[in-house]
């Protein structure tokens, strides 16, 4: 299961969707991080599908796209489209992240006239009467652009049964991470990375069974036994994601990552959504007051790096890795508030960059492997 | 074999086991730590790789070292891997190679506040304070001038051992000079000497007084002022150690250049020693290691 979960992340040209396609004639549409709806689109009949950049291919047309001090995933988000990896999807939705992906909406769609394409635009006012006014609107908007794309008209009772889908979902990934979070050495992240990111390209059903299935499997492995590592959280990836081999490498190196921000469209939402009542004001109310706190969302100036702090004493973790993409604005720009909330509270912290397509660690490899030693060696007084 | 303990502990003695897997060689020491033995070196032996699978050739000197000490795995209190050894599965912990080396250093010669890890691949020269806590550290760039495996290599060109290159070296009258920069330029180098009919022990000292040149600038970037232990399996090379004395002495730099017959298994036990000390941090919290890493 865990091979075919690394193949479905590695392979960018889609197979699974492209099966789904076949089987079902129905529409996909892809969405790019962090957050879309999948409940409304599954509701409507459409495979939502995730994207999370072209990870190790040749860019070759997605550079001229971009300048040199943008990031890597729209350039290679850029080159799938062209070099036709994305061609089975009937459409794309770009959620509100930042300027980037906000402008590469609009190249979209003038590079694919043919397609949907639509910027979700998200409220950063969390009043009922504005904000929750105002995403109730999106949500609509993008419910008719779906029908117009070949999907089938929201259903209430249909959106509510996608509700309870997702729950199940929901509870799901909460309950891997749960187990991560207790027994780390039982659900390593590189494992845990792969079956998320399978997530975003099959539909939810199958990979509710998948899950189940994982959960089970590593539970019954007397094999797996606790390692000496040092408990990290590891922050700043919630867009572009980083290689694979980079978290085999952070593992290796003496971490047990307790908490990260990898596929949050997955975790978006704190609790399950509310599955009888308006099931589109669910989702409204759910953005507006359940959903995590992080870069892309607006936090009041004084709180900034609070989540942080108590997501590192959920986690029961010893340190924080402060892991962003390069170029990363979100993530860069909000990493001095978590770095400084970190040095307050006392807790170590190391800070890398990385980029989707790096395929050298050795530098990663010995700032983690010394930080993961600082914390098991120095992290109390020790009388000489 | 005894150091200062750097815990207090109230806890009974650690028996650990350090295993370095460097490219070249992989290294393993098992070390006894109480309050009653202090720190003593039971048993370390090191073994060539020579193109086996490192996983492997690690787990059959570990039991060949637990076997010469008359040790079961089950009595030892932690593994603790370094170097590349993070790819051994049955391991407890996993340290870094400077981490290590700094430990490693620290109990074989109680007064280095630096040591300079000379590997067949780089050399890193540590400076570490009185607990082993590694301070600053400067490394040798990527190219492999100043590496054991370019020696290696020059030792293949001249038709001799690696054993025999110390002793050669000392005998050298005229040292012919040697680029220190690139591992490419000085085999070239080597190559002309012996069409110009060098002495082999004039082009052995000169490359060890090139190598050495490139480790005492290293030392005192990294701010080395007293002791410096020589780690790693070129320790042992006479040649190299007596070039190095000769380097830091012609350069005034402050520090002694010292070696130990353990040098090569300074990773391992340093490892074996960091083992112990986490064995007994966790042991004094009072939790199993699984309760530890569970953050109990």
């Amino acid at each position: 299961m865990l091979e075919r979960c690394e193949e479905l992340t590695r392979d960018t040209s889609l197979p699974s969707v492209r099966a789904w396609k076949e089987r079902t004639g129905g529409v996909a549409i892809g969405f790019l991080p962090i957050y879309v709806p999948r409940e409304l689109l599954h509701a409507q009949g459409v495979l939502p599908v995730g994207l999370m950049g072209g990870g190790e291919i040749e860019i070759i047309r997605g550079d001229a796209y971009y300048q040199s001090y943008i990031c890597h995933l729209p350039r290679s988000t850029v080159e799938l489209g062209l070099n036709g990896s994305l061609d089975c999807l009937d459409g794309m939705i770009f959620p509100a992240i930042c300027d980037v992906i906000r402008n590469l909406s609009g190249m979209w769609q003038m590079m694919f006239p043919a397609k949907l394409v639509h910027y979700l635009d998200v409220p950063q006012d969390f009043d009922r009467s504005m904000g929750g006014r105002f995403y109730r609107h999106e949500l609509g908007v993008l419910s008719q652009k779906l029908v117009e794309a070949g999907a089938r008209p929201l259903d209430p009772d249909a959106l509510r049964a996608s509700i309870r889908t997702y729950n199940v979902h929901h509870g799901l990934v909460a309950e891997l991470y749960e187990l991560r979070r207790r027994e780390p050495w039982r659900v390593p992240t590189a494992e845990l990375y792969v079956m998320l990111r399978a997530g975003l390209v099959l539909p939810v059903e199958e990979h509710n069974g998948m899950l189940g299935e994982y959960l089970e499997a590593v539970r019954a492995d007397e094999s797996r036994r606790p390692m000496d590592q040092a408990r990290v959280l590891l922050t700043g990836s919630f867009c572009e994601q980083p290689p694979l081999g980079l978290i085999k490498t952070l593992e290796r190196a003496g971490c047990y990552i307790v908490d990260d921000d990898f596929v949050q469209v997955s975790r978006w939402f704190r609790h399950a959504l509310p599955e009888d009542g308006d099931p589109v004001e669910a989702l409204v109310e759910a953005f507006l007051d359940d959903a995590i706190p992080g870069p892309t969302r607006y936090v009041d100036e004084g709180e900034k790096g609070r989540d942080l702090i108590e997501r590192v004493e959920r986690a029961g973790a010893e340190g924080v890795l402060f892991c962003a993409p390069s170029f990363c604005d979100p993530a860069l720009l909000d990493q001095p508030m978590g770095t400084a909330a970190a040095t307050r509270a006392g807790i170590p912290w190391t800070a890398f960059k990385y980029s989707e397509d790096t395929g050298q660690f050795q530098v990663i490899r010995e700032q983690a492997g010394t930080f993961a030693d600082s914390i098991k060696l120095w992290s109390e007084v020790t009388t000489p | 074999m005894r150091a200062a303990a750097i815990m207090p502990a109230a806890v009974p003695d650690q028996l650990t086991a350090g295993i370095d897997v460097g490219s070249a060689t992989v290294k393993v020491a098992l070390m006894r730590v109480g309050d009653g033995c202090g720190e003593v070196l039971v048993e370390g032996r090191s073994e060539r790789i020579r193109r086996r699978e490192p996983e492997v050739v690690a787990a059959g000197l570990f039991d060949d070292v637990l076997g010469a000490a008359g040790v079961e795995r089950k009595q030892l209190d932690y593994v603790a891997t370094t170097g590349e050894g993070e790819l051994v599965a049955f391991r407890t912990g996993h340290f870094y190679g400077m981490t290590t080396h700094a430990r490693g250093a620290r109990y074989l010669e109680p007064g280095a506040d630096a040591c300079i890890d000379v590997g067949a691949l780089h050399a890193r020269a540590i400076l570490m304070d009185a607990r082993a806590k590694v301070l600053g550290y400067r490394m040798t760039s990527q190219c492999a001038s100043g590496s054991g495996q370019f020696l290696e290599n020059i030792s293949r060109y001249l038709g001799v051992t690696m054993g025999e290159i110390g002793t050669l070296s000392l005998k050298a009258d005229v040292p012919e000079p040697c680029s220190s920069i690139c591992a490419v330029l000085a085999e070239t180098d080597v190559i002309n000497m012996v069409s110009r009919g060098i002495s082999t022990a004039n082009i052995l000292k000169g490359i060890h007084l090139s190598m050495a040149g490139r480790y005492v600038k290293l030392l005192n970037s990294a701010g080395a002022k007293h002791v410096v232990l020589v780690t790693g399996g070129l320790a042992a090379d006479v040649g190299l150690m007596a070039a190095l004395r000769e380097h830091a002495a012609e350069s005034g730099a402050s520090f002694t250049i010292r070696g130990h017959e353990h040098s090569a298994l300074a990773g391992a036990i340093g490892a074996a020693l960091w083992g112990a000390f986490r064995a007994r941090k966790i042991a004094r919290l009072g939790v199993s290691l699984e309760e530890a890493s569970a953050g109990a």
